[in-house]
């Protein structure tokens, strides 16, 4: 479709999402000073924008809605000079130095990739649904569509606290909310309080039992045929809208192939929020993790930030004073709290001092960060690695470290 | 392969989701429309539309509260 020449636009960081996780990123990324780029394809705010009442996130001792929070957000990120862009991702490449993240127009070109796409709502694959997704009477936000439904009535699947507290939201325009619950009568999975207050809300009303068969209508939905899990039984409830609260699914479709992930397609990052991949780092709801809330994307958000910018900053001493031209390198790895690694410390202050003219001597204290050491494919400090023209030309391990041998490998 | 440009400042919803979907009907597939706005609610409806349409759409903010609306034809 793409015949236009794309523009290139170069970023030391491109984040790829703006909920609670890409928006915190951005913050440590651009107050690091990171070039950040921010790219989020419908508003600003994510997931966290679909809740009226975020009550637990602490600093908000009166609450906030998920619109006010992810807005103090954006504009902490703006202060710190993170670029935001709306539109789709189309693509990515993100192997090799120079990551790229295409958009219809442009071709951004970063150092580092933060993934933090999050999820959508997931269907219930029943008859009917596509033909009546959004504006046809499927919602999936009743922030959104609420006022819409005023004086109608409507559906609610699921029962966690996404449908229980938008449902109760629900009542305050429409005249009727009928919850459809698959589990046994009183079962919810929300929290106590708010199935407590839909329970007494006399605009609620609770099919137990109920899954989706069918979406019916014409042009729009009007009715959704619900089965009864344990009898069979099919219910034609006539509606005005549904709105399906029964869970998300990560954003990764885009990355298959390059970034590893788990079944449900959810990314696999470690503890420094770092994928498969150098350079690219996963953070919220997005990855394969145990709690997924705006206080946990936060967290998610700027240990990625963080890894970003330490990755940055190494790639650059490696790039600037190890793998570049000039006299050979004697790279020292060491370990700072290693009695063994310090003993050896006197041999490179000789090599400095004696043999300046024929070699730099580069010191990398593992202690701090293995990022470099990584990258020089060592895992055990003491190590020197001997680098002659920007290539590693060989790896001098424990014991052998002495002048004479350093000296012999240079030459 | 051309751009085109319509001005929707100052105007409220929804004229400028109107004035977008009049002049994107007579364009050419590729052609490229930059729509002006300044209301915050043309910011969610007019890609709304045009995502659900088909079209590519990218959002930039030209100034505080003034956004630009991106839309390729793809069809």
């Amino acid at each position: 479709m793409n015949r236009r020449e794309k523009k290139v636009e170069q970023y030391d960081v491109v984040i790829i999402g703006g909920g609670a996780a890409g928006l915190t990123a951005g913050i440590y990324c651009g107050r690091a000073r990171l070039k950040t780029l921010l790219i989020e394809k419908s508003l600003v705010g994510g997931l966290a924008t679909y809740t009226n009442e975020i009550e637990n996130y602490p600093g908000f001792p009166d609450g906030a809605t998920g619109t006010d929070l992810m807005n103090l957000f954006q504009k902490q990120a703006k202060r710190f000079g993170v670029t935001f862009k709306l539109t789709d991702v189309k693509g990515v490449h993100l192997e090799g130095e120079t990551k790229v993240v295409e958009t219809f127009r442009t071709d951004y070109h970063a150092k580092v990739v933060i993934v933090a796409s999050g999820g959508k709502p997931r269907l219930t694959g029943a008859k009917g649904e596509d033909a009546y997704l959004y504006d046809k009477g499927i919602s999936f936000c009743a922030t959104c569509d609420a006022a819409a439904n005023t004086g109608k009535t409507v559906l609610v699947v699921g029962s966690g606290d996404a449908a229980i507290e938008e449902g109760m939201f629900l009542t305050k325009f429409a005249d009727k909310v009928i919850v459809s619950v698959m589990h046994d009568t009183g079962v919810m999975d929300c929290n106590e309080i708010a199935k407590n207050q839909a329970l007494s809300n006399p605009k609620m009303e609770f099919l137990w039992n109920t899954m989706v068969e069918e979406f019916r209508g014409g042009e729009r939905l009007n009715s959704v045929a619900l089965r009864n899990v344990k009898t069979g039984e099919i219910t034609d409830v006539t509606v005005d809208s549904c709105f399906l609260f029964i869970g998300y699914l990560p954003n990764t479709e885009i990355f298959k192939g390059q970034l590893d992930m788990n079944r449900a397609g959810y990314l696999l990052v470690n503890e420094r929020m770092e994928t498969n991949l150098p350079g690219v780092f996963g953070a919220g709801d997005v990855c394969d993790k145990f709690l997924k809330q705006v206080a946990t994307a936060v967290g998610d958000g700027a240990i990625a930030g963080y890894s970003a910018e330490r990755y940055i900053a190494e790639s650059e001493i490696v790039e600037r004073q190890i793998l570049c031209d000039g006299k050979p390198k004697a790279v020292y790895i060491w370990n700072a709290v290693q009695p063994e690694c310090r003993a050896l410390l006197p041999v490179f202050e000789q090599l400095e001092q004696e043999c300046a003219d024929c070699l730099d001597v580069v010191r990398v204290d593992v202690y701090k960060s293995k990022g470099i050491a990584r990258r020089l494919d060592v895992c055990e400090a003491p190590c020197t690695v001997i680098v002659k023209d920007g290539k590693v030309e060989q790896r001098i391990s424990g014991c052998g470290i002495t002048k004479e041998c350093i000296l012999e490998a240079i030459r | 392969m051309a751009e085109f440009t319509l001005d929707c400042l100052g105007e409220a919803c929804p004229i400028p989701l109107m004035k977008t979907e009049k002049k994107l009907e007579g364009l050419a597939v590729g052609d490229i429309l930059i729509v002006s706005i300044d209301h915050s609610c043309a910011m969610k409806n007019i890609p709304e539309w045009a995502r659900k349409q088909g079209h590519n759409v990218e959002i930039d903010e030209v100034d505080d509260g003034e956004w630009e609306v991106v839309i390729e034809k793809t069809k």
